[in-house]
């Protein structure tokens, strides 16, 4: 049992044809022990941003008291809200500067990025726990059921779904993914980010 | 707490805690590496670099189609193999001192002082940063490629290869390299060479990227050959809408709307 | 070993702590207090490393009264679970750090809703309708999940956390005789007789 696996979780994050999504689950446990099936491991960052977080579930809150702290600080200097891209490497960065004392979370960001023509593209990115930014164009996993969400992501996912198609291949993809993992599930949450709405679903899934 | 102002360098605060918990029983996690084939050869008119595009964590592949090859100068790139992070970071870090080395002395960077600035580096972290790379790149003394080692030892070599899939590369290139070749004979060999590792060594696959540097350009060739490319999918796994049940729902516009009313016409201002 | 219960109802916060205080195979003391009293409406249970246990919660204890003191209003049940979670990660990353479990009882009096928080020495905080720590969580867990109501009255909620604490006292080897039980409501903090 590794520290990433104590208190279990997982988070995925998928793009779409003019939107993206992305879900995790509710579960907090101490290993097998089930602690809160409302334990928030997505946070929004912005109006179109948000950040997942699975791992180790102080770090989790810790780190979120940071970024939320970091990303004030840059509004409040910039004058303006921070775009996915920068924010990635503002989790980045973050984590790299504690390369020899790493926080065990690995985060999962995905937002709607500004382009110059003032429309909306999908962005996802995720890091390791030391901030190795990895940029996909299709999905993003992290947590203790990422090998079974790659598996799964892998086989459902396909280009250019909308909102409404990809919000079923993010929820059916968590869903049997954590089914399948011991340390994750207890109840699952979906955003899906439009260019001008943000959907938050809790889905109805096992709960054992 | 955290104050507005963070020094330079790394952070250390964690590691007491760190080590707490590991002491506790809970083995430290690893971090993303790149299993990695990186190849680097000389050629008549300059160097080509080569990479695989595959990054791992453990026995999973963590990105399909990732960028080992990173800028350090116009006339300078980087192979990077080892963690991740690591290399993702020295590059970075020593492109932009190159930037400003060059920017203060006024001259193109040279190979050897972004080696040396590299090196120092590594050996100053005793191998902690575990970043081995393959520095290649064209300046005022002609075409360079050296091989940097985690711990800070380099070697200046004409043909090099690093990381997992090196073996596979080097028999590659023991085989077939010889001096002057042309620009395709070069591009050719640094093909097979990273193929060799895509294909016999589980830590590096998907795509070859590749960057030819001649004393007049530098040209990137990302994705230069894709000889694993994903096939259209036999069928469509889509779900029908109202697959998934759920419970709750919560809708955010993101576009405000205001409705001005205007419940009694103003009188006109008295402006006499 | 220290056991902890608590659990939400309609417009309180039940918690319960066992009062035992041991060393090694030793019960030394029989009505021993672990739960501190941090404001009129906050109330906080606290197991773990004996010495450690104590140390933590008087400076809670003494921070959440000073804040208090300086600012007129206690406070508030989030605000506090936030400031006390960050203790507990900040001792983490110090030489010696705290070996503390909390459960944080309390009722809001600006929003009249009853909060309870689970936090563990890690500095995990997580916001639960019901919590437990000690082995007793490993009974009183699954007893909740089934018999917990947000809606129930006082006497209800009771009645839930009499289940849990016969329970344990019937199928734990080292089950602790006897419980303190304190409650916090819109009228702030009191003692139960149980």
């Amino acid at each position: 049992m590794s520290i990433m696996e104590y208190n279990g979780g997982s988070v995925i994050a998928m793009v779409g044809k003019n939107c993206v999504a992305i879900a995790s689950d509710l579960r907090l446990g101490v290993q097998s022990l089930g602690i809160a099936s409302n334990f928030q491991k997505i946070f929004p960052v912005t109006d179109r941003i948000f950040v997942g977080l699975p791992g180790l579930a102080t770090d989790v809150t810790t780190l979120h008291e940071q970024f939320r702290y970091r990303v004030n600080m840059y509004t409040i200097k910039e004058e303006r809200e921070i775009e996915p891209e920068t924010f990635a490497a503002l989790v980045s960065s973050t984590l790299y500067e504690r390369r020899f004392g790493p926080y065990f979370i690995e985060p999962v960001i995905a937002g709607m990025q500004r382009t110059p023509s003032g429309s909306y593209k999908p962005f996802i990115a995720a890091t390791d726990l030391i901030g190795c930014l990895n940029f996909a164009k299709d999905f993003v996993v992290a947590g203790t059921a990422s090998d079974k969400l790659f598996g799964v992501a892998e086989g459902l996912w396909e280009e250019d779904l909308g909102p409404e198609d990809l919000f079923e291949t993010i929820s059916q993809t968590m869903l049997n993914a954590v089914d399948r993992d011991t340390n994750s599930g207890w109840g699952v949450v979906v955003h899906l980010l439009t260019k001008d709405k943000v959907i938050t679903r809790t889905l109805k899934g096992r709960m054992d | 707490m955290n104050s507005v102002y963070s020094g330079p360098g790394f952070d250390f605060a964690n590691t007491a805690r760190n080590s707490f918990l590991e002491s506790r029983g809970l083995p430290l996690p690893k971090a993303t590496s790149t299993g990695t084939t990186i190849v680097g050869c000389l050629f008549k008119d300059g160097i080509v670099l080569g990479a695989d595009t595959r990054a791992t964590t453990g026995p999973i592949v963590a990105d399909k189609n990732c960028e080992k090859i990173h800028f350090i100068a116009d006339n300078i790139r980087c192979c990077g193999a080892g963690t991740a992070a690591d290399t993702e970071f020295s590059t970075a870090l020593i492109a932009s001192n190159i930037e400003m080395h060059a920017l203060s002395t006024g001259r193109k960077p040279r190979v050897v002082t972004a080696m040396t600035m590299l090196k120092q580096m590594l050996f100053r972290y005793q191998g902690n940063i575990g970043a081995a790379l393959v520095l290649g790149g064209v300046d005022a003394d002609g075409p360079h490629l050296f091989t940097i080692h985690p711990h800070g030892s380099t070697d200046k070599l004409p043909y090099v290869t690093m990381g997992s899939g090196s073996l596979a590369a080097m028999a590659v290139f023991e085989s077939g390299w010889k001096q002057n070749m042309t620009r395709e004979e070069a591009l050719d060999l640094v093909t097979a060479a990273v193929s060799a590792g895509i294909f016999n060594d589980l830590g590096s696959g998907s795509n070859v990227d590749a960057c030819v540097i001649t004393a007049s350009h530098t040209e990137m060739l990302r994705n230069f050959v894709k000889p694993n490319e994903r096939v259209q999918k036999e069928r469509s796994y889509k779900f029908a809408r109202g697959t998934t049940a759920w419970k709750k729902e919560d809708i955010r516009d993101l576009i405000i709307t205001e409705d001005i009313t205007v419940i009694r016409e103003g009188e006109a201002m008295d402006i006499s | 070993m220290d056991i902890s219960f608590a659990l939400t109802g309609k417009g309180y916060v039940i918690v319960a702590a066992d009062t035992t205080a041991a060393h090694s195979i030793i019960k030394v003391k029989l009505d021993e207090d672990k739960i501190k009293t941090l404001s009129p409406h906050l109330l906080m249970a606290y197991t773990g490393e004996p010495g450690d246990t104590v140390q933590f919660a008087e400076y809670i204890e003494r921070n959440i009264r000073l804040y208090q003191i300086r600012n007129i209003y206690a406070l508030r049940p989030p605000s506090a679970a936030s400031w006390i979670r960050r203790s507990l990660a900040d001792s983490l990353r110090s030489r010696k750090p705290y070996s503390v479990n909390l459960l944080l009882g309390g009722y809001d009096t600006s929003t009249h809703t009853p909060h309870l928080y689970w936090i563990d020495y890690l500095g995990t905080l997580a916001s639960v309708p019901f919590a437990a720590h000690g082995y007793g969580s490993y009974f009183a867990l699954s007893l909740l999940d089934r018999y917990h109501d947000p809606e129930a009255s006082l006497e209800e909620g009771l009645a839930t956390l009499r289940r849990c604490i016969d329970e344990v006292s019937k199928r734990l080897i080292v089950s602790p005789g006897k419980y303190k039980v304190k409650v916090v409501d819109k009228d702030g903090v009191r003692e139960l007789d149980f």
